[in-house]
This record gives structure tokens, C-alpha cells and sequence, in this order.
């Protein structure tokens, strides 16, 4: 009924769709399976109207079709439930389902909020909520909020004959049991009026709720069968089944860590992210902490760097006891970030190479209180030096600089700032295969200097090949420890077991 | 919409009680943060005491109507800003328009200056140029991309340009008795001005809370990104509303013209603090998307009861200056949700 | 009623001193389209016959001239078309004097008038006249009078009233380095005297705010009975005027025991300020109100409409100060017991024919006394008695002043 077919879909460097074909068809759960970046939540926009595929098509019923705006998908029967919601926390429920629909309400000019309210209530019985549509939204829980948009959805069948299709993207990473347990049987209720697809990294719930499974694997549809047919171990070998190519992450560089601890942490806790998390660091040590979104392991990388302070369990920082209320904190004590977004929290694009690999070290520029520019931009050339970074001068702008290079420079910051404790956040994102080749020399070159680095890592490639230990995080607690010294690297089905 | 954005919450499996409330126990119990939005009410009612305690003339009917009186241009005004910092966006031209708006008027409306008594027609004819000059504000904003900020500050001074070329800087005399009876006649004991403002401010509640475009400004303010995708005609319904602030000020400008009995390029002068101090101190957040024009309606009351209260108690003229200043700090310190700012600039 | 002359007042400014840019674009562009025309070898006329010919200043231009330097000298030009707007069409090094006005702007009553009463001083003696305005910035104001300076080679008079008191050093050396006659007006700074800049700084004429603070508070104190209570609108507290006229009111005050002085309120110059804390004090005080002084019209125009919309209109007096039309109509028809006004038409135009005299040697400022250096001018108290004459001769129609009067409103040398 709804088909898509052969569509790719690039951003910049990164190659998210690589000819998908999927379809749906009326009255059935569809789910869709695959690692962080295969590609499900850009198929998702791509069927939602949010993105326009570069290449191929989606048809509807045969036809051609092309969306334009998440309101032409609206008409043509296509609602999403966004993982992150996309309801508008100063409206009421009433106004949210209704937004941009007012017209239906309206007379002589004025919106029967009486009317508004009771179509508002209609809508929430499918899915069996009763709350006041009156409400604003920024006072309902999460899981209530997940009803309201999972109705906003449903609402579309009125707005159109044709068949409904609910793309509902990760409902339940974030839900409680119970909470889930009401999903899915007003998912399985209302089979009757729609056909659902339902993508989630939690393999037991797909197999729950979906009568068929398509697997994704970067950027491609690997694999299609009916749920009958589909094992968990099956799954996690089709999701991440690959190569890995030793000498890619420099496993032959790889050198056991020194002895002495740099970090330690004991029954660590953030509440409502993560708890009980205990773990050792030692000079040199590459430790990798794995998990899907909501496992809190991005929580925990955050609390490293004192983005967010614990609320129970100790932290040791070289011997010390302590409790990072800011990332200035951590800076002063010999902790450096290389954030994700490295674009907007890690460089000040705008500035030049020599101000930005200063930025976390100004004192030892400064001579007599003042920042001396000759030192800085000597410490800047021998930096660009040290690491290959390309650029034309020291004196060049960073947005001028390729992805890995900024990579670089945002790394040579937190050098000069001698910091021994280096917490990499998807060092390698958006970069090509060149740019992380040389990240991963670099972590080795770090390693080798004795400097602790924790990984946060997009790939479980990545984490395999480059660390000395690895935690797997899933519902914020460790669920396994692995020991990856080269020789006797745990396999990516180990790690995904414990993951989902 | 970062996919990866981290969030407090339960997880699945037997959850302990501590993993489902996150962060430390809030400082405040539930029931006084939900009394937030009334706290602009309660401030009034607090200073209103406070002032009559102290001198107790300051509940005398003719007070009231005095209170009213001062309070009636400012509100008008108000009301127009309102709409646009729910928007999520500012108008800083509050003074030019207005200014426009009373010099157009006063040479349209008998005057001493020449032969035109197109009465009423003329008022009219003001308050539409009013809003031709706030749909330009609307235009260069939403077509041009300048920040409203910027537009509003051009268009301040090019009205205020064009109120002094149209007298010359001299000031006209309004002589038109039916226009002057807005501000000297009066109906159940308060100038019809004042009704004119009630007016006002009723029909912007009923257009905040029943039409579409009202609907809409809260859409815009609360979440541009998503009213967008949501299908909402975000550019015009921005045009349309810096255009009714701009017939807004225009109704000020008649009523300024008519109070003070005269037009002149500077009788705008001064009001823009007061207009934007009253639309935050009544509650609209200045990120937009919170607030309305009922509490807009209370922050003006504040203002106005404020400065009569400062005279009534002999307050040196020294301080007030310090007050008011202070006023608005408290005002923005009580109605922000500090735990939802990270970074605040 | 005179609208004849009231319209006078209305319509914009217009200045036959005063070219369109465009104007001096077209000439421009057809002068260089004679150069270039010129510039051929065929007809080269001599220098001698250009020289006659040009009935212009380019007598920068020599025939014959490398294109280079025509350009390089196009630029320049080009670059003081962007001045065009402000200059006369023509300025010669050694002709035809400039006078000049600086002012705050031309959006109030009182500098409209300054401004009419210079553009009348240029015309009776000929001169090209140039009004700068100031809007209230410094920078701008020293740097509008700096660009008329250099293009007229110091060939201009100067009347300023300086938009702060600092403004008027830079301002008065410029001129001085430029040999151009200066007067300002208001606002000076304490140890800045125009007999140290002998003789390019003319005079300094300021009005005593004291004085007349004084004598309008006497006009209440008189209307009101010589007993009572009173109310007092002040202007901004950091202006010099505003600490003036309070002072005046104040030793009205001292000498008639029987007012007692109920509040002073600060309405900021500003009318609408004005009609809210009248408002205020009707509650506070109710009829112990018998007068209301007010520091400038403005708030004086602001406070009788407060009255008017109480019926009170004309059963309080007002005094208010600056002589603006509305006040003067206020005070014939009994609601304004008195104003004072400064007739900034003589302030115009008296302020750039004293200049002109130095400067055309009518007088040396050198062998003046002080008094006639520093002095303060003469504001005219306007009350019922003169109300109505006043009117007629001063706004109705424009004053008459005689230019050659130059010292005839001194009334003595400013306070030190």
C-alpha cells in the first residue's frame, strides 16, 4: 500500500539511506530494527514528509507520490510519533492535536473551544487516555504525553480517506513497563484502523508487537521476514554483522595500560539516568562504555566531564574525592572533553586556530597578566605541527577547517591544557574515513603518553577496536564488563546482547 | 530535535522510587509553583494594600479614576506589544507610531493650524496609517529577515522623522470637541478613554483566546520550528500582528492627541519603557509563547498604581527613578522559570 | 487668525542654501562631461578663458589636466556631494559668507523657531544658510561643524547651542583653528571663556534659570493671592535649567512665608508625565491646590489638561517657561498665570549677527567688556497684561528684531 522504493538520502559527508525499499500494508505492524545510525529515524522522516529522499521514490496504492511538508504526508494519511516529542508545551492537548486543523472549530470567526475540546476528548478515547484536553501540555508526564501525540496521530483519520500509516519512532525507550504495556495494546486495537510501523533497539518488543521485521544496517535494508520466523541472536547477528579489519583501529599499537589508577568510581548514581556504576581508570587505558540511547551512558560521559553532578556514589579523580559541579571543575583538574557537537561545543568557529587551541590554557599564555599572541600562536604552530592538523596559517578561521581537522584542534586545546583524563563523546562523527583513521592513531599516540581516555564511540566497531576494557550500560546499570585486549576482543553480538 | 537529547525518566522493569523522580527534591512544594502565574495578581493586590494602608485617600473613588485615567494610553499600547512578545519577537516603535498617529490626527481633526474637521474620518484615517506603518514593521521583519529588533528601532526613528516633518516641530492644537471628548467627557464617572481601553482589551481577549491567528501567535512562540512544520502560515500571521499593534499605537496616538489636546512629534516620548515594563511585569515571558493580555492588563495596573502611589506617599523624586528600575527586576526574578535556563544571556 | 503665518510655521524647512544631492550629481556628472569633452587635443582653450568661463569654484581644475588627477579630484568631490544636502550650491573660498546654526533638532517648537529666526538673518544680509542638527549626539554635532568648517575654509559664522556642556571646547577650538566666528548658547562648560579665544570666540549667551524660575513663581505666588499651597514640576534633576529654575522657585518661596511649597514632583520635562502626577497630587492633596509651577510649558500644557479633564481648567493657575504658542494661549485665556520666553527667534538670529559683526568688523570682541562676553540674555515675561500683545508679536507674526541691536538684551554678565 505504501511503498518506498530505492531512496538514498546523504547529509554532507554522511551517507544515512542507501536504496531502501520497504512496504506497508494496510492493517499490519511493521518493525524496524537496526544499531544507532542505521538510518531508521531518516526513513522515518523520509515517510513522515520531514526530509525529501535524494534519490528514489514513495508510492502510495501504486501512485508516485511526493510529500513536500509533514502536512502533505498528513493528507495522505501519514502520522509520526517523534522519539523526542513534538508537542508544544504552552498548548493545551486540545490545541496540540488540533494545530493548523482550527478551521473545522471556527464560526463566525471565533473557535468553539467547546466543540475543540470535545473532538480533543474523541480522539484521546482511541487511545483509551482520559485526561482533560484543557490541559497544557507541559504539565502531563512523559508516557501521558507519548498518548496525546500517539492520538494527534490517530486524528488524521479524519482528515483523510485514505488508510492510515503511524510511524512510531523509539515510543518506548523512555516508558516505564506499565506504560508500555498500554501502548501496545492500543497499537494491537487499533490494527484495525492502521497499519503501524514501529522501530525500537528493544528486540524482545518488536517481536512483540510487529508482524514483520525489516533489519537496517548502514544506511541499508539487510535483511526482511515475518516475526514468526525471527530469533533475537538472529537479529543482533544481522544488525551488526561486519568485518572488522584489525589494522583499522591500530589494534597492533595497542599496549596493556600502566598500573597506576586515574580515575575510580564506586556505586556512581544520577537519578533517573543511571546508578550503582563502578569502574577503574589507569594511565593509559582506553575504556569504552557502550549502550543505546536511554542506558545513561551519555549521562554518565556528562557526569565525567561535570556536566552533571552525581547524586550518590563516589568519584576519585588521582587518588582524590571528588564531585564535579561544572566543566571548569573538571578542566582544573586534568580532564578534557571532545564533545559530540564539536561544531558548537567545542570550538568557537568564528575564532582562529591559535585562540582555540588556547582557549583551556590561557594562563600559560599570559605574560604579566596579559595574553601575550606571539606565545599563543607559537604554541599553536607546534600543535598543528604535533598533530598534522591542516590548515593554511594558525591564524586561520576554524570553520574553515575540514571536520577531522577541527577534530584536532579541539583535541590540541585540551593538550595544551595538559589534561591526563580525556573523555572522547563519538570522536569519529562526521568525519570520513581518512579523518578517523588518524583519530584513531591519535588515541593510540595518547595512549602510548599515558593520558586515561573514557570513549563514548559511534560504532561498536569502534569501541572494540580501540579499547582496553569496555562497560555495557543498558537501563542505567553496567550490564557487562569486558576485557578487549588485542588477541581476545569480545565479538559485537557479545556487546548487543547485553545492550538491548 | 537531537535524537540523542538525554532524559530524566523511569526505565523499564521494576523501577525504584528514586529513579522515577529525578533531580533533588524541589525546594518549592508543588501547590506554590503552580500559584506562579497569579503572582503578578497577588503583587498588585499587596502593593494596592500596602499604598492605602499608608495613605488611605488612595481608595477614593476619584483615585480609581484617576489610576484609570493614567492607565488607559499605556494599556492600549500594551496590548500591542503583547501580541508581538508572545510571538517571540519585540516592537520598539512603540513611540513613533504613536507619534504619527496624534500628529496625523491633529491635522486631520479641527485644529489651529488649518481648515481640515474630518472628525471621526480623520481619527480613522490615523489609526490606518498607524497600521500601514506596522505592517511595514511586519514586511521588513519577515520578508527582509532583519530581526525585529532592529526593524522596530528603524521604524521608531522613522516615524518620529516623519512627525517632525509634518509640523515642522511645532505642535498643533486638536480642537475637534468630539475627539477632545474622549479624554473630558465621561460615562458612569470614568473618561470614555478609559472605556475605549476596556474596549480594547476585550476584544484582544476575545481575539487571543477564539480566533486562529491568536491560537496561532501562541503556536509561533512556543515552538516556530514545529508551527512551521505543522502547516501554520507563520509569515503572514507575523504581518498580521505587528500590523494590529501598529493600529493599536495608532489608537494610543488618538488617545494621547485627545488627553493632552495636542499633537506633536514628541508626545511619544517615554512610553516605551513604560509599555514594555507593563507587558513583563505582568507575566508574558519575553521568549514568547507565555503570558496574555490579561496579564498584561495587571502589569499596567501595577505600573500605574505604582507611580500614583509614589506621589500619594511623597516619595522623593530621587528614589522613584530607582524603583521603577528595581521593579522590573523583581517583576522578571518572580515570573521566570530559572530551572528551564541553562544558559541565560 | 493668522493661519497664513501659522502655516508659516508648518511646512518643512525649506533653505534655498540647501541642493538635493541629486542636484549636485547632475552637475557634477556634466561638468565631468565637459572636462572629458575638453580634454581633447583638438580645441584646447587656454587657461585664461577657462578660468573666465567657469562660473563655478572649480578653480581647482586647470586645463589641460591628467585624467588621474581628474579623477582623484572627482573623488573628493564626489565625496563632498555626500555634504551637498547640507551646503549651499555655491561656496567660494573668499566670497559669500555661511552662516551657520547648530541646534539639538527641529522636532520641537523652540528650535523650529531658532531655526526661522537665522534663515531670516541670512536673508536680510545675504549670506547662504546652513542649519546642522544635532539629535541629541555629540559626536555627531562636533562632526557636522568640523566637515562645514573645512569646506568652507573657515568662512562662516557660528551660532551652537551644544547639545552637552563638554561639546563646546572641541567645538569652539575648531573654530578658532579655522579663524570662523563662534557663539554658543546654554551650555558651557565653567572655565571655558570667550576672552581666552580672542577674537574667534564672539560671546557666550545663556539665560538666568534662577531669575526667571523667580519671577514666574512670583507671577503664581500674585494670581493665587499671596497665601496658599502650591505644587512644583521639575525637569530632569541633572539638567542645569532644571537646578536653575527650582533654585528661582525656591527664593520665591523664602520670601512670602504664606505659600507653603506641598511637593515637588519631576515630570521629566515631558507632558504626559506631567498629567499623571497631577493626577495623583488631586488625590493626595485635593484642594489645598492652589497653583501649579511647572519648570518648562511642556509639563506646565500637561498639568492644565489633567485640570481640564477634573474641570479644574483656569480655577488652578499654572506657570510654566519657554513661551511656546500653546502657553501663551493658555495664559490669554486666564489657565496659565505666566511663562517666560526666551524668543528663540532672537536667540537664531542675534546669536549669528553678533558673530557677523566681529566678523566684518562692526566691533572688536577683544576691547568688549566682559559683560558683553559672557552675558545673560533677556527672557519676557508673559502674563494677562502682555499676553495678548505678545502673541501678535511674536508668533503671529515673526518678531522684528533689529540686527544692528547687538547688545540691547544684555542683562548683565553671567555668574561665575
Amino acid at each position: 500500500m505504501l511503498c518506498v522504493k530505492n531512496v538514498s538520502k546523504t547529509f554532507g559527508v554522511v551517507q544515512a539511506l542507501d536504496d531502501v525499499s520497504l512496504e506497508i500494508g494496510e492493517n499490519e505492524v511493521v518493525g524496524l530494527v537496526g544499531e544507532n545510525g542505521a538510518g531508521k529515524s531518516t526513513l522515518m522522516r523520509v515517510l513522515a514528509g520531514v526530509y525529501a529522499p535524494d534519490r528514489g521514490s514513495l508510492q502510495l496504492d501504486g501512485r508516485s507520490i511526493v510529500f513536500g511538508s509533514p502536512t502533505g504526508a498528513n493528507l495522505n494519511g501519514i502520522g509520526i510519533v517523534f522519539q523526542e516529542q513534538s508537542l508544544l508545551p504552552n498548548l493545551s492537548i486540545a490545541e496540540n492535536i488540533y494545530l493548523g486543523q482550527e478551521r473545522q472549530f471556527v464560526r463566525l470567526g471565533l473557535i468553539s473551544r467547546r466543540r475543540l475540546n470535545a473532538a480533543a476528548r474523541r480522539q484521546l478515547e482511541k487511545v483509551h487516555a482520559d485526561f482533560d484536553p484543557r490541559t497544557r501540555t507541559s504539565e502531563l508526564s512523559f508516557a501521558a504525553r507519548q498518548m496525546v501525540e500517539l492520538a494527534k496521530a490517530l486524528a488524521l483519520e479524519e482528515r483523510t480517506d485514505r488508510h492510515l500509516v503511524i510511524l512510531l519512532d523509539e515510543p518506548t525507550s523512555v516508558l516505564e513497563q506499565r506504560d508500555i504495556d498500554i501502548l501496545f495494546a492500543r497499537v494491537r486495537a487499533l490494527r484495525a484502523r492502521a497499519s503501524f510501523v514501529f522501530v525500537s533497539h528493544r528486540l524482545e518488543e518488536v517481536l512483540k508487537i510487529s508482524d514483520r521485521i525489516y533489519v537496517m544496517k548502514d544506511g541499508r535494508v539487510v535483511a526482511h521476514m515475518p516475526t514468526a520466523d525471527a530469533t533475537v541472536p538472529q537479529l543482533h547477528q544481522l544488525m551488526v554483522g561486519r568485518d572488522r579489519h584489525a589494522e583499522y583501529y591500530r589494534e597492533s599499537r595497542q599496549h596493556a595500560p600502566r598500573a597506576e589508577v586515574v580515575m575510580e568510581a564506586s556505586d556512581l548514581a544520577v537519578d533517573g539516568a543511571y546508578r550503582e556504576i563502578d569502574f577503574t581508570l589507569r594511565k593509559g587505558e582506553v575504556l569504552g562504555i557502550a549502550g543505546v540511547i536511554g542506558s545513561g551512558r551519555e549521562e554518565l560521559t556528562r557526569t565525567l566531564f561535570g556536566f552533571l553532578p552525581q547524586t550518590r556514589g563516589m568519584l576519585r579523580v588521582n587518588g582524590r574525592e571528588v564531585r564535579l559541579n561544572s566543566p571548569s571543575e573538571a578542566a582544573d583538574i586534568g580532564i578534557g572533553y571532545i564533545p559530540r557537537e564539536r561544531r558548537v561545543e567545542g570550538l568557537v568557529l568564528p575564532l582562529s586556530v591559535a585562540v582555540n587551541m588556547t582557549l583551556a590554557s590561557l594562563q600559560a599564555v599570559k605574560i604579566r597578566g596579559v595574553i601575550s599572541p606571539k606565545q599563543e600562536r607559537e604554541l599553536a604552530k607546534h600543535w598543528v605541527e604535533k598533530l598534522h592538523v591542516r590548515t593554511p596559517s594558525v591564524d586561520a578561521l576554524c570553520l574553515q577547517l575540514s571536520g577531522g581537522n577541527q577534530q584536532k584542534v579541539v583535541l590540541s586545546k585540551w593538550m595544551n591544557a595538559r589534561s591526563r583524563i580525556l573523555i572522547f563523546d563519538h570522536p569519529t562523527r562526521g568525519l570520513d574515513v581518512g579523518a578517523k583513521e588518524e583519530v584513531y592513531e591519535l588515541i593510540r599516540d595518547l595512549s602510548d603518553d599515558g593520558i586515561a581516555i573514557v570513549l563514548t564511540a559511534d560504532t561498536l566497531e569502534e569501541t572494540i577496536g580501540l579499547c582496553h576494557s569496555i562497560l555495557v550500560m543498558r537501563d542505567g546499570r553496567v550490564t557487562a564488563r569486558f576485557d578487549a585486549s588485542p588477541g581476545s576482543k569480545p565479538s559485537q553480538v557479545d556487546l548487543i546482547r547485553h545492550m538491548v | 530535535m537531537d535524537p540523542e537529547v538525554s532524559r530524566q525518566s523511569s526505565n523499564s522493569g521494576i523501577s525504584t522510587p528514586a529513579l522515577r523522580e529525578p533531580g533533588r527534591a524541589k525546594l518549592r512544594p508543588r501547590s506554590l509553583r503552580r500559584l506562579r502565574p497569579f503572582a503578578p495578581f497577588f503583587a498588585l493586590v499587596v502593593l494596592s494594600l500596602l499604598v492605602g494602608a499608608l495613605n488611605p485617600r488612595f481608595f477614593e473613588f476619584n483615585n480609581v479614576v484617576r489610576i484609570a485615567n493614567s492607565a488607559a494610553i499605556p494599556l492600549v499600547l500594551a496590548l500591542g506589544e503583547t501580541f508581538v512578545i508572545i510571538l517571540g519577537s519585540v516592537d520598539l516603535s512603540v513611540e513613533g507610531v504613536l507619534a504619527v498617529g496624534a500628529v496625523v490626527i491633529s491635522l486631520l481633526v479641527r485644529n489651529d493650524s488649518n481648515a481640515n474637521a474630518l472628525g471621526w474620518t480623520g481619527a480613522a484615517l490615523a489609526i490606518a496609517t498607524c497600521a500601514a506603518i506596522g505592517c511595514l514593521n511586519g514586511l521588513i521583519h519577515v520578508q527582509l529577515r532583519i530581526p525585529s529588533f532592529m526593524a522596530t528601532l528603524g521604524i521608531w526613528f522613522v516615524g518620529v522623522g516623519i512627525a517632525t516633518l509634518a509640523l515642522g516641530g511645532s505642535t498643533v492644537r486638536v480642537l475637534d470637541t468630539s475627539i477632545r471628548s474622549l479624554a473630558l467627557t465621561r460615562l458612569l464617572e470614568f473618561p470614555l478613554a478609559v472605556w475605549v481601553a476596556l474596549g480594547a482589551l476585550g476584544l484582544a481577549w476575545v481575539f487571543e483566546r477564539f480566533t486562529r491567528i491568536g491560537r496561532y501567535v501562541y503556536a509561533i512562540g512556543g515552538g516556530e520550528d514545529l508551527a512551521v512544520l505543522s502547516g501554520i502560515p507563520v509569515k503572514r500571521v507575523k504581518v498580521i500582528i505587528f500590523t494590529l499593534a501598529g493600529a493599536l499605537y495608532g489608537l494610543g496616538g488618538l488617545l494621547a492627541a485627545a488627553q493632552l489636546g495636542m499633537g506633536n512629534a514628541l508626545i511619544g516620548s517615554g512610553r516605551l519603557f513604560f509599555t514594555i515594563t507593563a507587558v513583563v511585569v505582568g507575566g508574558s515571558a519575553l521568549t514568547g509563547g507565555e503570558g496574555g493580555v490579561l496579564n498584561t492588563f495587571i502589569g499596567v495596573l501595577i505600573i500605574a498604581v505604582l507611580a500614583n502611589g509614589m506621589v500619594l506617599l511623597g516619595i522623593s523624586p530621587y528614589v522613584q527613578q530607582a524603583v521603577q528600575g528595581l521593579l522590573i527586576i523583581v517583576a522578571v526574578a518572580l515570573s521566570i522559570d530559572r530551572a528551564r535556563l541553562k544558559i541565560v544571556k | 487668525m493668522g493661519e497664513m503665518s501659522i502655516c508659516r510655521f508648518l511646512r518643512p524647512q525649506r533653505n534655498p542654501g540647501k541642493i538635493s544631492v541629486l542636484r549636485g550629481a547632475c552637475y557634477f556628472v556634466s561638468e565631468f562631461i565637459k572636462r572629458i569633452y575638453s580634454n581633447s587635443a583638438v580645441n584646447p582653450p587656454n587657461r585664461g578663458d577657462l578660468a573666465a568661463h567657469s562660473s563655478n569654484h572649480m578653480n581647482d581644475f586647470t586645463y589641460p589636466i591628467p585624467r588621474r588627477t581628474f579623477i582623484r579630484r572627482a573623488a573628493v568631490l564626489a565625496g563632498s556631494g555626500a555634504l551637498a544636502s547640507i551646503l549651499p550650491y555655491r561656496v567660494h573660498a573668499a566670497e559669500k559668507v555661511t552662516v551657520v546654526n547648530s541646534i539639538r533638532s527641529l522636532s520641537n517648537p523652540y528650535h523650529a523657531t531658532w531655526n526661522q529666526g537665522g534663515q531670516a538673518f541670512a536673508n536680510a544680509i545675504g549670506a547662504d544658510y546652513v542649519t546642522l542638527v544635532t539629535e541629541g549626539d555629540s559626536e555627531k554635532g562636533i562632526a557636522d561643524i568640523r566637515a562645514v568648517l573645512a569646506k568652507t575654509g573657515g568662512n562662516m559664522v557660528l551660532n551652537v547651542d551644544p547639545n552637552d556642556s563638554p561639546d563646546a571646547r572641541p567645538i569652539v577650538e575648531a573654530c578658532v583653528k579655522a579663524g570662523a566666528y563662534v557663539v554658543t548658547q546654554w551650555n558651557k562648560p565653567a572655565d571655558l571663556h570667550p576672552w581666552d579665544f580672542n577674537p574667534y570666540y564672539v560671546a557666550h549667551i545663556s539665560f538666568d534659570g534662577v531669575r526667571y524660575g523667580e519671577e514666574t513663581a512670583n507671577a503664581l505666588i500674585k494670581a493665587i493671592g499671596g497665601s496658599g499651597g502650591i505644587v512644583a514640576l521639575g525637569g530632569i534633576l541633572s539638567n542645569t535649567p532644571a537646578i536653575e529654575r527650582k533654585a528661582g522657585l525656591q527664593k520665591a518661596l523664602d520670601a512670602n512665608p504664606n505659600v507653603k511649597l506641598l511637593d515637588l514632583q519631576v515630570a521629566n520635562w515631558k507632558s504626559s508625565e506631567a498629567f499623571s502626577i497631577v493626577g495623583s497630587w488631586l488625590t493626595r492633596f485635593g484642594d489645598q491646590i492652589k497653583g501649579i509651577w511647572a519648570a518648562n510649558d511642556d509639563m506646565g500644557t500637561g498639568a492644565l489638561e489633567a485640570l481640564r479633564a477634573e474641570n479644574l481648567a483656569g480655577k488652578i493657575p499654572i506657570t510654566g517657561i519657554d513661551g511656546i504658542k500653546l502657553a501663551v494661549e493658555a495664559v490669554s485665556a486666564g489657565e496659565f498665570a505666566a511663562t517666560v520666553s526666551w524668543d528663540p527667534y532672537w536667540q537664531g538670529s542675534m546669536g549669528l549677527a553678533i558673530p557677523y559683526a566681529a566678523k566684518t568688523g562692526k566691533f572688536d570682541p577683544v576691547k568688549e567688556p566682559k559683560s558683553h562676553r559672557e552675558f545673560y540674555g533677556t527672557g519676557s515675561l508673559v502674563t494677562k497684561e502682555n499676553a495678548d500683545e505678545f502673541y501678535k508679536s511674536h508668533i503671529e507674526s515673526a518678531p522684528k528684531i533689529d540686527f544692528s541691536d547687538l547688545w540691547g538684551r544684555v542683562t548683565g554678565q553671567i555668574r561665575e
